[in-house]
């Protein structure tokens, strides 16, 4: 039996007027906050940076496009399936190519592989501890082990075997497990054979086990512990009201593989339905000096800062964004699940979308779900073996491709010559599009939780925990290095949050 | 997970093989490759974490070959570290939530039988990981050979475990 979490802890006085936590731990990709004191010790602001660079688009300018699945996978060593089936998408778009029904589902069944794998690794690695353990358990236990040694080594075993399942899924189809090559455009490299097929439906199987016992996991642990709850719904610290962005189906249901991206205000009316090509009448950016990473918003609406409410242009991505976007779940277990969670809030008097951030960990344990569940739906069907999986192709030119990582909606768009060489490449990536919100969201959250000077290491790590609940991957997120140089910027503040003295090098 | 074809011996290059000398990991782990050494497996890995740990289950001996950057190292510097080494200094240096050393104490803790009895972890200092290329910086080029001779001559020690 876990022991119980240890949920608060101490705190002292500081006389600093700056606290920093840097660097940020259990994020994929470097990251800093900046908290800075008023006179009374109060949080007067809050900062969460991206200083990591990395330069893509340059690298990839010239080069045959029918590369780029199998380069922009190389982005990152996270969501490496993800770059590669946006990637693969824009490709279908780029060559106008007639993709086939078989392709697709390959796609599909691969990418739940790794909506599998991600989505255990993020809530078992990454966000369990803060609950099974304890936003103020000791720094050195707030980890996977600590996680591993509470709740036992059998469960952790299973953590690791699911886990596994997702990655075999995406090798047997992928070629690689962790950087896929079999996308091309119109279709696949290859299909799979009977065999295959009937182990990736056993493995799907035990995978729908695996999310029954997660979701039992998550309703043991926070939804039956008041103190935790208390936190979960408490609109001082982990609230947004913003807009939600996602793709759905035809039915309006959430879909991680491709669709419409939807988006819906803080009430949950329809905003807009539109198709990939079409994202740049929907999504501008905005660039703020103290970060590198850009601020998308929804551009109807206009950027208004990093505020939250109806007449901000902020809207909010991943597990949270796709479920509050859509109208429910494309699988039966998974919709029982989204049911419980809104019903949950409902009877809390929450109309429309959940604003509660902490809620994405529920909703990512609802997608891991719907995720299993595809998975032996798709490999049900015998004819995705069937050995027709390229489809026709024409002259390259133009094309945007959307997927959902399993953080965020996730955009690339490509433009060739007619010989298939890039002429450009923009590329939005899921923490991109949520880094307004967890600006907005880990500033409102470190307001509320640091007063009169008094900060421990529970509370301090209870701001981290802001930007767990997006399980941000900072290393795609900041890819462009701007003139080929390292754009550095240092802005240091008086205790007022006036800037003093503006240090750059661009 | 029980794969009855590894070999005893790993060497598994880690790092992003288009991110300048990030790369060094994988180029020095295909050279081992091209080597053709008896009982040695060869692996890349562009990433960390859980990974990790799953690629060296049921090896005798694994010798992680990869890029690093220490505050005070030189570049074409090569860093020897034994387990006992690494999950100190390793531990510090990553901001990363399942870093290496994590992997590995994971798969103590959730699989102790199948873990390596030995691990070594060979790193070459380096200068430029923050740029999108294929190419090594030319301190880092010069000294691939004696990186690829140090993993080689870890290799022909075998396992002492």
């Amino acid at each position: 039996m876990a022991p119980e979490p240890i949920i608060s802890d101490e705190k002292k006085k500081t006389d600093k007027k700056k606290i920093t936590i840097d660097p940020i731990t259990r994020l994929e990709g470097h990251g800093k906050i900046e908290i800075f004191l008023d006179e009374n010790g109060d949080c007067s602001n809050a900062y969460w940076q991206v200083p990591e660079l990395r330069g893509f688009e340059r690298f990839c300018m010239g080069r045959h496009v029918s590369e780029l699945p199998v380069l922009t996978n190389r982005l990152c060593g996270v969501c490496p399936a993800a770059h590669h089936i946006a990637s693969t998408l824009a490709l279908d778009a780029v060559f106008n190519a007639e993709t086939t029904e078989t392709a697709h589902n390959l796609r599909d069944l691969f990418y739940m592989g790794q909506y599998t794998h991600s989505h255990i690794a993020h809530f078992y690695a990454l966000a369990a501890a803060d609950f099974v353990l304890g936003p103020a358990a000791p720094k050195e236990k707030r980890n996977i082990l600590g996680v591993v040694e509470a709740v036992g080594v059998e469960i952790g075993s299973e953590v690791i075997k699911h886990r596994h399942y997702g990655q075999k899924i995406q090798e047997m189809i992928g070629g690689r497990a962790t950087h896929p090559v079999f996308g091309i455009p119109g279709g696949v490299s290859k299909p799979i054979k009977e065999e295959e097929r009937q182990e990736i439906l056993k493995m799907g199987e035990s995978c729908i086990g695996f999310a029954k016992f997660s979701l039992q996991l998550f309703e043991d642990v926070v939804l039956k512990n008041k103190a935790y709850m208390d936190i979960v719904l408490n609109p001082a610290v982990y609230y947004l009201e913003t807009n939600y962005m996602g793709l759905v189906d035809d039915n309006d249901k959430t879909n991680f593989y491709k669709g419409k991206v939807r988006v819906v205000d803080p009430t949950g009316k329809e905003l807009a339905k539109f198709a990939p090509s079409e994202y740049l009448n929907y999504i501008a950016e905005h660039i703020e000096p103290w970060t590198y990473m850009k601020m998308p918003y929804f551009k109807p609406i206009g950027w208004k800062g990093l505020v939250d409410g109806a007449s901000s242009g902020i809207y909010r991505v991943g597990p949270l964004g796709r479920l509050n976007a859509s109208k429910g779940m494309a699988t039966p277990l998974a919709q029982e699940a989204y049911d419980a969670m809104y019903g949950t809030f409902r009877d809390l008097g929450v109309k429309g979308p959940v604003h509660n951030s902490l809620a994405f960990h529920w909703a990512r344990l609802i997608e891991l779900m719907q995720a299993a569940e595809r998975i032996v739906e798709l490999a049900s069907d015998k004819d995705i073996t069937s050995s027709d999986v390229r489809g026709k192709i024409d002259t390259p030119n133009e094309g945007v491709g959307i997927t959902e990582a399993p953080r965020g909606t996730l955009i690339h768009h490509y433009k060739s010559d007619s010989d298939g060489l890039c002429e450009s490449i923009n590329m939005i990536v899921a923490t991109t599009n949520n880094n307004a919100a967890i600006c907005t969201d880990v500033k409102r959250t470190a307001q509320s939780l640091i007063k009169n000077g008094e900060v421990s290491n529970g509370l301090l790590n209870m701001v981290e925990m802001t930007f767990r609940c997006y399980d941000p991957c900072n290393s795609c997120g900041t890819h462009i290095l701007p003139n080929g140089q390292r754009a550095l910027e240092i802005n240091i503040r008086d205790h007022k949050g006036k800037t003093v003295k503006l240090l750059r090098n661009f | 997970m029980i794969c009855m074809s590894r070999k005893k011996l790993l060497v598994l290059g880690i790092g992003n093989p288009i991110l300048s000398d990030d790369a060094v990991g994988i180029l020095a782990a295909r050279e081992i490759r091209n080597r053709n050494i008896p009982g040695v497996d060869v692996e890349e890995l562009s990433a960390s974490g859980i990974e990790v740990m799953e690629v060296m289950l049921d090896r005798e001996k694994v010798v992680i070959v990869d890029a690093i950057m220490l505050p005070d190292g030189h570049p074409g510097d090569v860093f020897i570290l034994r387990e006992e080494d690494f999950l100190k200094t390793v531990h510090a240096s990553s901001p990363h939530g399942i870093n290496l050393p994590t992997a590995i104490a994971l798969g103590r803790q959730t699989a102790p039988g199948r873990m390596p009895g030995e691990i070594v972890f060979i790193a070459m200092q380096v200068e430029n990981i923050d740029t999108f290329s294929e190419t090594l910086s030319p301190r880092i080029e010069s000294k691939i050979t004696g990186l690829v001779d140090t993993v080689e001559g870890e290799l022909r020690k075998g396992s002492n475990k």
